[in-house]
C-alpha cells in the first residue's frame, strides 16, 4: 500500500506546486489540524537518514540522535523547501534545539513553538491547552493566514477520521486480523508524518481492505519506545513471524489514537481529543497510568511480552523504564529493553537478544 | 503529626540542636585549620556562620518527620506557598550538590544505575534516587517526604525525576508547570501559572488539613523577596575591583537563598555577609591576592572539583566574579513586588534563566560582561543538564563575535565525578589561559 504513495520529496514538491506551504515539524505532539486549515503541509522530522557531521558543531554528543539528525537535516540543506519550522515542547533537548535554531543559527525562516501542558493534569491544563491552540493559530496567521473557520472545522473532522481509521487498524492488528508485516504496517502508518488527510485517509482505507486476514502466527509482543527505528528491529521480528500486537511508540499510537469526541467548537474538540490520548512520557504522565495502559494493551492484543526500544540519551523514556520494568516484572509480564541509535543499524548481539527473548516467549 | 514528635522537634530546635552541634563541632575542630593559600585572600568570616546554618538545617530535618509535613522541593519552586502551610522543606538538588562536593556522587549514582537508571540521566536525579534506594548520604539522614513539590522552570527533567519518587513512595506530587518562554511570556502563560497556584493551594489545604492563611503567605513572600534582593546585593559587591569574593564562594553562599528562602534565617545571614563584603570593598580586600583577570562562569558548578578549580584559577590570578547560575535566585525578584503575590510568583518563577530562550541568556551575559567587567568566559558543558548546556557551543561563538570575549568549554558534570577528564580539561584550560594572557581571542 505504502508503495502507491509518492516519496516524501516528490509529495512535497507536488503539494507545493498545488499551493500548499510546507513547514518542518519536530517531534512529537502538535495540533496538525490547525496547520492543515491554514493551507500548511506539515512535514515531520523524526529520523532523517543522515550521518551527523555539521550538527556536532552545535550540539553536544550527549544529545539524542533524533535531535542531532533533525538539526543535521536543516544545516545540510535537506529542509530547504520548508517555509518555517514548528517545535513542540517535547523534552529539554527539543526545547533547546528550538531556541538554538531560532536564536543562534541564521536560518532566515520563522520558527514557531508549541508548549503543551505537562501532567499531572488539572482543569488549568485543559484551559491552557485550549488557549495554546488559539495562540498557535494566531501566531501562524501573519505568515499563513487568515484562519477560515469552515476550513478548521473540516480539518478537525478529517483529523477525527484519521484517528478513527487508525484506531480500527490498531484494533484489527490487536485481534490478529491484519495480514501484514511489521515493516509494512509502520511504513503505512508513518505516511501520516507528511501526507495531508485527504491523501492519508484513502491510504489507510485501502490498507485496511487489502490487509484483511490472519496476521503472523508467532507470539505477539508490544513494542514501546519512541520510534520503530532502526528498521532492522522490525525486520528481525518479521523474520521470526512475531506479531506486534500493539505499540506504545511516541511517534505512533501515543499521539495517533485519539478517542472519538465531539464538540461544536473545533478547538474544544481538539482539546478533548488531546487529553484522551494514551499516557506518554513526554507529557509526564504518571507512571501508574502508563503501567496500567501497557498492561491493558498487552492483554487485549494477546501480547506475551513487551520490547522497550530506547533511543540513547532520551531522558523522557529513560526515566520511566526502571519503574515500568520493575512493576511489569512483578505483574509477571516479560520485558526486554534494548538501546539503539536511529539509523545506526542493528548489531548481531542485539538481534540475538531479541531472538532469545522471542524464543523465551514461546 | 504526632505530639511527641512535635515536642521533640521544638526541643531540638530551641535547645538540643545547638548543644549537640557544639559538641560535634568541638570534636571536629581538633583537626586544626588548613594551610592558607598565598594566592587567595582571607577567608570569609561569615562562612563559619553559614556552615552552622547548613549543618543545623540538615540536622533539624531528622526531627521534622512526624512533627510537621515534610516536602521535597525543586530549587526553582515557589516554596513560599509551602511555608505558609508550615512544611519543612528539603532540596534534593542541594543534597545532590553536597554529595558531589563530598565526592560521593558517583558512588550514590551507581546505586540508581543498578536499579536501571541510565548513566546518561541527570546526576542530581541519580544521586537522589540512589539515596532513596540506599539511604547513602554524607549528611547523616534525610527525612522521607510526605509530599513532593516540583516546578519545571529549571528543566522538564525534574518532572520525570519527581514523578519517579512519587511512584516509589506512593505520595502526592504537586507540580507547577511553567511554559518555556520561547519568545516573551504571555498573559495566557501567567494566567496558567496563577491558576495552578490556586489549585495547589486547594491541594495543600486538603493534604495538610490547614486553611490557607493569605496574610501569612504575603508576609513570607515579602521575606523571600527581601532575601533574594539581598542576595543580589551580595553578587553586586563582586563588581568591585578586586572582587571581595569569588564565584566559588558564591556557589556555597547561595545555599540560604536556594534552600531557606522565605525564612528569617536566610535574610539575617545575608545581612551579616553583606556587612563583611562591604567592609572588604572599603578596605580593598580581594578574594584573590592579586586579581588580574575577571571571569564569568556559565552553568551549575562542577561540585566535585570546586576546590581544585578554585586553586587552579587563583594560581593564574584569575577570579570568577559572576555566573549565570548564581544570579538565578535574584535576577527576576523584582516581579515579586507585584501587588498580587500569585502574579508576582508567576512572573518571578517563570522568568528564570533556564525557562527563557537563548537570546535572553546571551543578553544576560552581555549585561554581566559589561557590569562585572569580564575578560573571559568558562563554559561548563554539564552532561547532566541539557537546558543549561545545549546551545553553549553557539554561545561560545557568539560571545566572541559580538562581545570580543574569549571562552573555553569544559566537558564535565555537576555531581558525577566519573564524567571528568583531567587531560581534556587541562589541555583546554591551558589554551584558554594563554589566550587570555596574550589578549588573544582564540581559545580552546
Amino acid at each position: 500500500m505504502a508503495e502507491k504513495t509518492a516519496s516524501r520529496g516528490a509529495y512535497i514538491t507536488e503539494k507545493k506546486q498545488a499551493g500548499l506551504r510546507p513547514v518542518g515539524v519536530f517531534p512529537a505532539q502538535y495540533p496538525k489540524e490547525i496547520l492543515w486549515a491554514l493551507g500548511i503541509l506539515p512535514v515531520e522530522i523524526w529520523d532523517p537518514p543522515l550521518d551527523i557531521s555539521t550538527a556536532g558543531a552545535h550540539l553536544q554528543p550527549y544529545v539524542c540522535s533524533i535531535v542531532q539528525s533533525g538539526l543535521e537535516l536543516i544545516l545540510n540543506g535537506g529542509a530547504e523547501e520548508m517555509e518555517a519550522f514548528l517545535f513542540p515542547h517535547t523534552c529539554d533537548s527539543v526545547q533547546n534545539l528550538a531556541t538554538v535554531v531560532n536564536d543562534y543559527i541564521d536560518l532566515n525562516k520563522p520558527c514557531y513553538f508549541f508548549f503543551h501542558p505537562k501532567a499531572p493534569y488539572r482543569q488549568s491544563s485543559r484551559d491552557y491547552y485550549y488557549n495554546q491552540l488559539k495562540r498557535l493559530a494566531k501566531e501562524l496567521e501573519p505568515q499563513f493566514g487568515p484562519m477560515d473557520a469552515e476550513k478548521l472545522k473540516t480539518a478537525v473532522a478529517q483529523g477525527a477520521k484519521v484517528a478513527e481509521l487508525l484506531r480500527q487498524i490498531y484494533m484489527l492488528r490487536a485481534q490478529n486480523r491484519l495480514a501484514c508485516s511489521a515493516v509494512e504496517f509502520y511504513k503505512t502508518i508513518r505516511l501520516g508524518e507528511y501526507l495531508l488527510p485527504e491523501d492519508f485517509i484513502p491510504v489507510l482505507e485501502d490498507f485496511m481492505l487489502g490487509a484483511g486476514g490472519q496476521g503472523p502466527s508467532g507470539p505477539a509482543v508490544v513494542l514501546s519506545g519512541v520510534l520503530p527505528n532502526p528498521p532492522e528491529i522490525l525486520q528481525t521480528l518479521d523474520e521470526m513471524d512475531v506479531r506486534i500486537g500493539n505499540d506504545d511508540l511516541l511517534a505512533c499510537s501515543r499521539r495517533m489514537i485519539a478517542p472519538p469526541v465531539h464538540d461544536d467548537d473545533p478547538l474544544m474538540q481538539m482539546t478533548k481529543a488531546y487529553f484522551g490520548l494514551p499516557p506518554c512520557s513526554t507529557k509526564n504522565s504518571p507512571t501508574d497510568e502508563r503501567l496500567d495502559y501497557l498492561q491493558v494493551i498487552s492483554e487485549r492484543s494477546g501480547a506475551k511480552g513487551i520490547i522497550f526500544n530506547m533511543v540513547k540519551f532520551c531522558e523522557t523514556e529513560l526515566f520511566d523504564i526502571p519503574q515500568l520494568e520493575e512493576a511489569l516484572k512483578k505483574r509477571g509480564v516479560p520485558i526486554l529493553v534494548v538501546d539503539t541509535e536511529i539509523n545506526q543499524g542493528f548489531s548481531g548481539q542485539l538481534a540475538t537478544r531479541i531472538e532469545a527473548f522471542i524464543e523465551m516467549l514461546g | 503529626m504526632s505530639l511527641a514528635k512535635k515536642i521533640e522537634y521544638w526541643f531540638m530546635k530551641d535547645i538540643g540542636a545547638d548543644l549537640l552541634m557544639k559538641f560535634g563541632g568541638a570534636a571536629k575542630k581538633k583537626k586544626g585549620p588548613s594551610k592558607p593559600n598565598p594566592k587567595l585572600g582571607p577567608r570569609l568570616e561569615a562562612s563559619a556562620v553559614l556552615q552552622r546554618i547548613i549543618a543545623r538545617h540538615y540536622f533539624m530535618s531528622r526531627f521534622a518527620k512526624g512533627a510537621m509535613p515534610v516536602a521535597w522541593v525543586t530549587s526553582g519552586a515557589p516554596v513560599e506557598l509551602l511555608r505558609a502551610f508550615g512544611f519543612y522543606t528539603v532540596y534534593p538538588e542541594n543534597h545532590s550538590a553536597l554529595c558531589g562536593a563530598a565526592k560521593r556522587g558517583a558512588e550514590i549514582c551507581q546505586v540508581a544505575e543498578e536499579r536501571g537508571y541510565a548513566s546518561e540521566l541527570c546526576s542530581y536525579a541519580r544521586v537522589d534516587l540512589g539515596h532513596l534506594f540506599s539511604g547513602k548520604t554524607p549528611v547523616g539522614l534525610l527525612p522521607k517526604p510526605d509530599i513532593l513539590f516540583c516546578t519545571t522552570n529549571i528543566c522538564a527533567t525534574v518532572g520525570y525525576w519527581y514523578k519517579a519518587i512519587a511512584h516509589y513512595l506512593q505520595i502526592p506530587l504537586i507540580q507547577l508547570d511553567t511554559p518555556f518562554n520561547f519568545t516573551e511570556m504571555t498573559q495566557a502563560d501567567e494566567d496558567y501559572i496563577v491558576a495552578q497556584l490556586h489549585e495547589s493551594v486547594e491541594e495543600l489545604e486538603k493534604f495538610s488539613g490547614r486553611k490557607f492563611n493569605y496574610n501569612e503567605f504575603v508576609r513570607i513572600c515579602e521575606m523571600s523577596h527581601a532575601t533574594s534582593m539581598l542576595w543580589g546585593e551580595v553578587l553586586d559587591t563582586m563588581k568591585t575591583k578586586p572582587s571581595p569574593m569569588t564565584i566559588f564562594d558564591a556557589f556555597t553562599q547561595m545555599l540560604p537563598v536556594v534552600s531557606l528562602r522565605g525564612l528569617p534565617v536566610a535574610k539575617n545571614y545575608y545581612e551579616i555577609l553583606i556587612e563583611e563584603l562591604q567592609q572588604r570593598v572599603k578596605d580593598g580586600v580581594g578574594a584573590l591576592a592579586n586579581e588580574r583577570k575577571r571571569l564569568m562562569w556559565d552553568n551549575i558548578a562542577v561540585w566535585f572539583k570546586l576546590n581544585d578549580l578554585s586553586k587552579l584559577f587563583a594560581e593564574h590570578d584569575m577570579n570568577f566574579v559572576v555566573a549565570t547560575y548564581t544570579s538565578s535566585w535574584s535576577s527576576t525578584q523584582d516581579h515579586m513586588s507585584n501587588a498580587d503575590p500569585f502574579k508576582g510568583i508567576a512572573q518571578t518563577y517563570s522568568r528564570t534563566i533556564l525557562n527563557c530562550n537563548l537570546n535572553h541568556r546571551l543578553h544576560t551575559m552581555q549585561q554581566s560582561i559589561e557590569d562585572w567587567d569580564v575578560d573571559g568566559l568558562v563554559i561548563h558543558s554539564a552532561r547532566s543538564c541539557k537546558p543549561y548546556s545545549v546551545g553553549q557551543y553557539d554561545l561560545k561563538r557568539l560571545v566572541l563575535e559580538r562581545f570580543d570575549v574569549p571562552s573555553v568549554v569544559i566537558e564535565a558534570d555537576i555531581a558525577d565525578e566519573r564524567v571528568w577528564s583531567d587531560e581534556q580539561v587541562r589541555t583546554r584550560l591551558e589554551a584558554f589561559f594563554e589566550a587570555l594572557e596574550d589578549d588573544g581571542r582564540e581559545a580552546a
